[in-house]
Parts: C-alpha cells; structure tokens; sequence
C-alpha cells in the first residue's frame, strides 16, 4: 500500500462529509421557511389589530378629538402588545398607545406611514430606537368617502425565528457531528475490514496456504464473493495438489531408473539430472544446474550429441564412449523438447550405461579367439607331423621318434586343456545346483599337503617355499578342490618367476575371514591385466605364456573353486618385484563350529 | 549492446571449455596409447589434432571480433585477454599429446621393452595438473589455480630425477633398445611440458579473477597457499 490512502481513510471522511453537508442544508432551508412563516402570521395580526383601533377611533377621526382618542389607545395599550399610533394625514398625530405625542417626530418621514397614504397597506421593519429592538411595523389608511384622511399604525417586536440560536447548545454541535462521525466510522471499519480478510485471503493463496477459508457473509455481495474465493481457493488448493503429486511421481520414476536422464535448455544449460546421472558424472544437480553443458561436464562426445540433438529436432541415438580414468560406454538417446506451439524449448538425453556388456562381448570375443588358437595351434602341430610321417618320415627311424615326441607333448597339452575345461565345467556346474560339498575341516592341513607338493616342484629351478599357518585354522571346504586350486597358484608362482626365489604362503584369521596369500617374487602383472587375468585363457604376455606352457585355464579355476566355497579372490602384482594372490574364505561356519566345541 | 557483449562472451567461453575439453581426452589417449602399448589410440589422436587446431582459431577470432566490435573494459578485457592466452596453450598441449601419440606409436611394437621410468605416476601427475587447471578456468576458482602453480616444481623434480634415470639406461642398453629409450625419454619431456603449460593455464586464470600477473612468481606459490 505504501503511500496510498487506505480505504478506510477514502471512506470515512468523505461519507461524514456527505452526512454533514446534507444535514446543515436541510437546516438552513427549514429555518427559512419557518422564518417566512412567523414574519406573516406576525404581520396579519398587526393589520387585524390596526383595523380594531380603526373601529374604536370610528368617527371621532379629528383633530378635535385627539385627546379622546389618545385615551382610547392608552386604555387598549393595556390590553395589547403591539403598539398602535393614530395620525391624520395633515400631520398631526392623535394617538399614541405607549408613548407621549410629544416625542415622536419623524413618524411622517416612515415608509410605512407614506404608502398608507397613498391608500395601500404599509410594511416595513427596521431598527427602532423608541423600543429599542427590530421592530415590524404595519400601516393601513384610514379613508372617507374614498379619500384617505389618515393612518392607523401598528407596530411590534419581530419575534424572529432564529433557528441558528440552537448551535448555542453544545449538545447541538455533539448531535450534529458525533452521532455521524461514530456511525460512519464504524460502517467504514466494518467495510474496510472485510476487504481487508479478501486480502488475507488472497496473501495466503499466495503463499500457498491452501487452507485457509473466508466467513464473511454481510451482505450478498459479499457473500457471493466469499463463495468465489473459497471455491477458488479449494480449486487452487487441488491443483496444486495433483501437481506435486505428479511431481513427485515423476521424481521418483526418475530417481528410481537406472538410465541417466538429462534435460538440457536451448542454450544448453542444464536444467535437471537424474540420481544415476549424478553418478555417471560424479557431480550433483545443485552444484551444475544453469551451467552449460560445457562447463559442468567435460566430455566432448557427450557435447557434440546434445548439439546434435538440439540441431536436428528429431529423436537422435547413438553410442557416446566417455574417457576417463576408467572408460565408460554410454548408449545415448536424445529427443527435443516442445512448448505446445512446437517450439524447442531443450533438450532431453537418456543415457544408458552399456561399459559391462561391452566389457562382457570383449571377453566372450577373446574368449572364442584364444580358445580357437589354444586348440587349433597343438592339432595343427600334429596333424603336420603326421602327414610328415605318413609320407615316409616314419621310416627315418631317429626323426620319427622325435617327432613323435612333439605329437605326445602336443596330445598331451591338448589332454590338459580338456580335462581344465572338464573340471571347470563340472565345478561351475556343481556350484551353480549347490552340489559342491562343503565339510568342516581343517584348513592347515591342506595347506601343507600344498607346501609338501610346492617344495617337491620348486626343487627344480632351485626355489624355496616358506609356510607360515596357525595351528587352529577351520573353515567350510571342499579339501580336494581347495588344494588343486592353491597348487595352480603355487605352479604358477614357480613359472613365473627366476630361479633361486621364494614363494611364501600364509594363512591368517581375518574378522569373519580366513586369508590365505601366495606370495612369490616373479615378474609381476602389469596393471591394465589384473581385472582380466581371471578370464579363461587370457594371456598376459602371449610370447612368454606358450613357451612356459600351461592351459590358461589355471586361474579360471581357482576363481571358480573359490567361488564355490563362497569366497573371494584377490590379487596385487608391481612388473619386476612380484605378484600376491589372497583367497578370502568365509570363516561364519568355522566360527560357529569352534563355539560349538566350547 | 551491453547484452549483446554478454552473449558473445557466454558463447566464447563456450568455445573455450569445449576446445579444453577435446584436449583433455586427447591427452588423456595419448597417456593410455603408450600405457597399452596401443597404436591405434595413438593414430586416433594423431589424426584428430586438425579439429583441435580449427577450434583454436575459431576462438583467436572470436575473441578478435569481440574486442574490435565491442571495445570491452574492465573484467571482460581481462576475460578476453586470458582467453587469448590460455588458447594458445591448450593448442600446444594439444601438440603434445600428439607428439607423445607419435613415440607411442613407435614404442608400441616393442612389447618387450618396459618402460623404465615411473611413467604411470607422471602422466598421472601431469593429468591432474591439467585437470585442475581446467577445472579452476570452469568455476573461475582462484584456489585451485593457486594450487596447479604450486604442483608444477613437483613435475619439473620429476622430470629431472628421469633424466639421471635414462641416461644410465642408454649407457646400458643395446643396440636397438637406444631408440625406443630415447622416445620413450622424450615422452618424460612432453609430460612436463604438459604440466608447464598447465601451470600457464592457471596463472592466466588467477590473471582473469585478481587482474594480477602472477607469472615468474614461483617462491610465492607457499605463502599464497597458507
């Protein structure tokens, strides 16, 4: 409101003011009236008595008789209030009912008095020094045989109706302006107030406290618009309900999807990130929201597809490959988005995070390559030889024997590798129907029927093995399994590594674990292999790993085995100082068991 | 006008974090190709260097348009002055990431040959520098900036500590090995040129935030960080 007059103050003074204006006129105008009234009557009364004088002077009507007639008036002066004065028209006054003929000198000079002479009713009202008051005189002529021969005047004291004498009264003046002023000030406040709560109303509205209901029902105006607002509000009040349902609909559908959605503006900037989004770019919608696209998240392929999107209006896919740390696939869709007159307001950008499955084809493509090579790289060896043979080499007794020494070495590696494919297979198989069976039993003991093999391999290239195991180690196993899974580390240990080394296993008793290391000092696993080393037939350096031998199944076992104890592996490898496998086993059920002996 | 100086400057920095952007990956590939021993990263950003070269002259005369259509004061004189500058440099790391791609190329066929120095440590060091730097250019983050100034001594020690490394190498090697060595050393010298330059980045930052020069002020870097 400010500087503007309230309503009230627009209201009141002007309603008192219409109040005021219109009584004070209707006083002025009655008090005339009445003034008019009064004045007539007054000068009827001074005629009709006028005229009686006239009957009692009758025809003593001369100066002879002045005498008489002075008596005559002075007698009827009695009686009367008026003042009557008898004269003729030659000049001489013959009677006065108040006061001595002696002292009335301008008497002929009057108006009054020359307009009876004339032969009409004289009028007139004017200060009189003789009774000292406004005094209201009427003359009449006094005639014989039609010639006026004299006058007959009566005079009184105007009783004035001076209606204005009442604002003498100080109760006239409290009347008058109070009794107004209080009525139209309640009225005013009264009316003022109830806007005043439309406002309220409307105030809340805005603030969106839907709640709150008006009850003001004065008049019908009022109520109509009381109606009106309530129905408004409670029409607000829905809406504005059903909107954030929805909302809230929507923000869960999107927190809840595993593709990150992301809604750009025309010019780019971001107006919104879903939760995975938030994940995908490691930032958070408040930290980005109004930012282009540019400034909050820096990959290039990701830009030129919002550009594309934008540009092109029409829905848009594509694969976007985010480089990083670690490198992320996305598989991107974008639509534009349109106010309803099909103007593009932004953007709107799903992407879909596709790094396993494309790490996944990865493996599974090396995975038929290498298992084509380490099958297809023996048979060829030996179905070369045979044909060698069959076209007379067997006869060259020397060679043949050689050669068929390749063909057994050669039988012999394809052997093993069918029998690790066998194996694993069947331990897969068996951990998948659960069929692995799991014993309480002692861990060490197994543990040294593999330091016991390891020492009798590491012989040859001249190895130690150090053991180190507490006495009491038990855990759910299979010990068959267990033990061909620590051999394949251990012969891997003594392959990799130079001659005159050590290889040390440990055991240990973790929080609600059992951890067994092998640990050896060969050449170590540079580090963009580790994740893939488990894989069946991965090869980290293709040269070396042939010529040392081995099915590339080894480690595919282990994990396998390991797995189906419910554990898992791990392992940390520099290039040139080492590598360390862990098998982490659940220890629950051996915990539970050594409680049981307790 | 005045708007229209805003739009123009909105969409320059823009360019500017789009071209930073593209030469961050490209370095980041660069890394990778000599880290896998890849040479088609490496082809891919030897091959893609024209596009950055483009943007960065898209951006010289953007900022050349700006300056002589709007006459710019104060803050976006700055602003476009740094722009100028820092342009160049990320052109250059752009270089150098292709220069690093070429030696990946080559030592990529020599599977046996490892690489003797702590290069993982370096690039990663290096990556980060240019990170941050970019980062600070962002989010205009005089922090930060302060803070890739302070890192650059830590490269350049590195780079030195190599050299003593690779010349022992070298002496030892054989033959064919003194070829890959040197490339692979050269690797070492692209990497704190890269730190170099984005040591540059970030001091023409802290120029666009405080309008002050900050360059050659190196002892200075340790107090500003307390």
């Amino acid at each position: 409101m400010g500087t503007k007059p309230t309503f009230f103050w627009r209201f009141y003074p002007t309603s008192l003011l219409i109040v005021l204006l219109s009584l004070i006129t209707m006083f002025w105008y009655v008090s005339r009236i009445l003034a008019e009234q009064f004045t007539e009557r007054a000068v009827n009364e001074l005629v009709s008595e006028a005229h009686m004088a006239q009957e009692l002077v009758g025809d003593r009507f001369s100066a002879q008789n002045a005498p008489e007639i002075d008596a005559i008036l002075k007698n009827l002066g009695r009686h009367l209030s008026s003042r009557i004065t008898v004269a003729l028209q030659t000049g001489v006054i013959l009677g006065d009912s108040q006061l001595d003929l002696a002292h009335m000198d301008q008497f002929f000079d009057r108006p009054e008095i020359k307009e009876a002479f004339s032969g009409k009713t004289g009028m007139a009202t004017r200060k009189s020094l003789t009774m000292n008051a406004t005094v209201l005189f009427v003359a009449i002529p006094v005639q014989n045989q039609g010639n006026t021969i004299g006058v007959v005047r009566a005079a009184s004291p105007e009783i004035s109706f001076d209606f204005f004498q009442w604002t003498r009264v100080p109760l006239f003046w409290i009347l008058l302006f109070g009794l107004p002023a209080l009525l139209s000030f309640y009225w005013s406040r009264k009316l003022a107030r109830s806007l005043h709560q439309y406002q309220t109303a409307a105030e809340m509205l805005t603030h969106s406290d839907l709640e709150h209901r008006l009850n003001e029902r004065d008049t019908a105006e009022f109520e109509a618009l009381t109606d009106a607002m309530n129905t408004m509000s409670a029409e607000v009040h829905s809406r504005i309900a059903a909107i954030l349902r929805q909302r809230n609909e929507l923000e869960a559908v999107l927190s809840g999807m595993l593709e990150s959605v992301m809604v750009v503006d025309i010019e780019e900037r971001i107006v919104r990130l879903n939760k995975s989004a938030e994940r995908l770019f490691r930032t958070s919608l408040d930290k980005v929201k109004g930012k282009t696209i540019q400034e909050a998240i820096r990959h290039t392929e990701l830009h030129r597809f919002v550009e594309d999107t934008l540009a092109c209006g029409d829905p848009l896919e594509g694969d976007i490959m985010i480089i990083g740390p670690s490198d992320v696939f996305l598989q991107a869709r974008g639509s534009t988005l349109r106010d309803t007159r099909g103007n593009v307001l932004g953007a709107l950008i799903v992407l879909n995070d596709v790094t396993r499955l494309k790490t996944l084809e990865n493996i599974r493509r090396d995975f038929v390559a290498n298992v084509s090579h380490e099958l297809k790289t023996p048979i060829t060896s030996i179905k070369g030889f045979l044909e060698t043979l069959r076209e007379g080499a067997w006869e060259d007794r020397e060679n043949a024997e050689r050669f068929m020494d390749i063909m057994l070495k050669h039988t012999n590696r394809l052997d093993a590798i069918i029998d690790d494919l066998l194996s694993l297979s069947r331990i897969e198989r068996d951990a998948e129907r659960g069929e692995v069976l799991l014993d309480v039993g002692s861990v060490r003991d197994v543990l040294e029927l593999v330091v016991k093999e390891a020492k009798e391999k590491a012989k040859d290239k001249d190895m130690t093995v150090d053991f180190k195991a507490p006495d009491e180690l038990v855990a759910r196993i299979n010990p068959s399994l267990l033990e061909q899974a620590l051999m394949n580390l251990v012969e891997n240990s003594i392959k990799y590594s130079d001659s005159g080394k050590t290889i040390s296993i440990s055991a240990d008793r973790g929080p609600d674990e059992i951890i067994i290391c092998v640990k050896d000092q060969g050449y170590g696993i540079s580090q963009e292999h580790l994740s893939r080393i488990f894989e069946r037939f991965y090869r980290v350096d293709k040269a070396r790993d042939r010529k040392i031998g081995g099915t590339g199944l080894g480690l595919a076992i282990v994990k396998h085995i390991v797995h189906a104890h419910g554990g898992r592996i791990g392992v940390e490898s520099s290039p040139g100082k080492g590598s360390t496998f862990s098998i982490f086993l659940p220890a629950g059920l051996g915990s539970a068991h050594q409680t049981l002996r307790k | 006008m005045r708007i229209r100086l805003q739009r123009d400057i909105d969409r320059l920095k823009k360019q500017v974090v789009s071209l930073a952007t593209l030469v961050e990956e490209r370095f980041r590939l660069a890394i990778r190709a000599v880290e896998c021993r890849d040479a088609d990263i490496a082809r891919k950003v030897i091959l893609g260097d024209a596009e950055i070269d483009q943007k960065e002259v898209d951006i010289e005369e953007e900022c050349l348009k700006i300056l002589a259509l709007h006459q710019p004061v104060a803050d976006h004189l700055r602003f476009i002055i740094s722009v100028l500058k820092l342009n160049n440099d990320l052109e250059r790391i752009g270089d150098l990431a292709v220069n690093i791609a070429q030696k990946a190329e080559v030592v990529a066929s020599k599977l046996d040959l490892p690489i003797p120095f702590d290069y993982v440590t370096m690039s990663q060091r290096a990556g980060e520098m240019l990170e941050e730097s970019l980062n600070s250019l962002v989010n205009l983050d005089l922090h930060l900036a302060y803070r890739v100034c302070a890192q650059d001594d830590e490269v350049d020690f590195m780079k030195s500590a190599m050299q003593l490394q690779f010349a022992e190498e070298i002496r030892k090697a054989k033959g064919e090995h003194i070829e890959s060595l040197i490339h692979l050393f050269l690797i070492s010298r692209h990497l704190e040129r890269i730190a170099d330059h984005a040591t540059n980045i970030a001091e023409d930052v802290i120029y666009m935030i405080t309008g002050e020069i900050h360059r050659h002020k190196g002892f200075e870097y340790d107090r500003s960080e307390e």
